[in-house]
């Protein structure tokens, strides 16, 4: 009798004549068992600074966006949105 | 039949290389003169809302930049000058360098717009596609002028940055305009003067490979000539207080003995480098003082009085 995890570990687990699961990336520098693209140290190096550079500049393009927006509202950044202000009546 | 699916090799590029492509020298110059024009403009601009507009001018110039060498990508690998770009070198492809261009390119205009207002960003989507498609596409390759009628997109900035602080445009800015519209000739002619043997090989119609250097140093004269007292005029005409007067009047002066000595030179092009270094030095000095000027609020202008 196999336990559930056995299980689960023999279906996660691709036969030896089968081709690697192309729906999933391999992590980086393992690479393809067959015939996929293995990057080199170098092109690791260059993809981790690139994918760290492009993070920088989407933190910095948030945080602009965040300072002008509080600059553009103002004062009124305490006012809240207009469904929560008081109705003001006529009497 | 047979379907080929060519594989593109993982990319080598670094964050240097991409910063490379947005051509950060001449992003220096576009930055500091779009921030002079943004200084001087009447009323007041959050500081905020200033370097947003700033970063958004920094990242366009940069987009129009790697756009440049994407299209240039062969003539660069045919000059000495331009061999080492990314792309000539085999770091960044064609297509990546175009890629980025694009994306940075709508990526400033539209965040000018929202963040900022839209007569800069309008201003800003203009200097981008008339520096690729009027000047890169279009001139370089085809008119010994390439450079005079090109050198509009490198005069835009200081505008960008007056309306970006006004949302409008006036006099001033259109002088600032014109002063590194008239500075541009003499400046990039004195560099193509010793640089003609490369300009040849890439088959661009520089102005001393058209028409030969006796013409080209006759044209960078009378462009000196013409700046000389366009840089004076923000004075002349009350913009700016009589230090930046007599300050522009000294290295306009020091522009034209030194466009004369590239006029007189025969054999040689020490004249012309000198030229160049100091034409750079000139357009910083004009509108650091123009910065100046303004920054003291009128002081130069009580103390001289």
């Amino acid at each position: 009798m196999t336990t559930a995890s056995e299980t689960m570990d023999e279906v996660s687990k691709p036969a030896a004549n089968q081709e690697p699961p192309y729906h999933r990336s391999p992590p980086l520098g393992e690479g393809w068992e067959a015939g996929g693209i293995k990057l080199t140290p170098e092109q690791q190096r260059a993809r981790r600074a690139r994918s760290i550079a492009i993070a920088l500049a989407l933190g910095a393009f948030v945080l602009v966006i965040f300072a002008v927006t509080i600059v553009r509202l103002g004062s009124h950044v305490l006012d809240g949105p207009d469904y929560m202000r008081p109705v003001q009546t006529n009497n | 039949m047979s379907l080929t699916v060519a594989r593109a090799e993982p990319s080598i590029a670094g964050v240097g290389d991409y910063i490379e492509l947005m051509k950060p020298r001449v992003m220096s110059l576009v930055v500091f003169t779009a921030l002079v024009g943004l200084m001087v403009a009447p009323g007041h601009v959050h500081p905020v809302i200033g370097f947003a507009a700033l970063l958004c001018i920094t990242v366009g110039a940069g987009a129009a930049g790697a756009l440049n060498m994407w299209y240039d990508a062969d003539i660069d690998g045919r000059m000495a000058r331009t061999a080492g770009r990314p792309i000539p070198r085999g770091r960044v492809t064609p297509g990546e360098a175009a890629g980025f261009g694009f994306t940075l390119a709508v990526f400033s205009v539209v965040s000018l717009g929202l963040l900022v207002n839209l007569a800069a960003a309008a201003l800003l989507a203009f200097t981008i596609f008339f520096y690729v498609a009027v000047y890169t596409v279009w001139l370089k390759r085809s008119t010994p002028q390439n450079i005079v009628i090109g050198g509009a997109a490198g005069a835009l900035p200081p505008m960008i940055g007056w309306a970006a602080a006004t949302g409008s445009l006036a006099i001033e800015p259109i002088l600032l305009f014109l002063i590194i519209f008239f500075w541009t000739p003499p400046h990039f002619w004195a560099l193509s003067l010793y640089r003609a043997e490369d300009y040849a090989r890439a088959g661009i119609p520089m102005l001393p490979v058209v028409a030969g250097e006796g013409q080209t140093r006759r044209q960078i004269l009378l462009y000196t000539l013409i700046l000389t007292p366009l840089g004076v005029t923000p004075w002349l005409l009350g913009y700016a207080g009589p230090v930046y007067g007599i300050a522009a009047a000294v290295l306009g002066a020091i522009m034209v003995v030194l466009a004369l000595r590239v006029h007189n030179e025969r054999g040689g092009h020490r004249a012309s480098k000198q030229l160049f270094g100091f034409s750079i030095l000139y357009l910083f000095l004009l509108f650091a003082m123009l910065l100046v000027d303004r920054m003291s609020g009128g002081l130069f202008g009580q103390f001289a009085a």
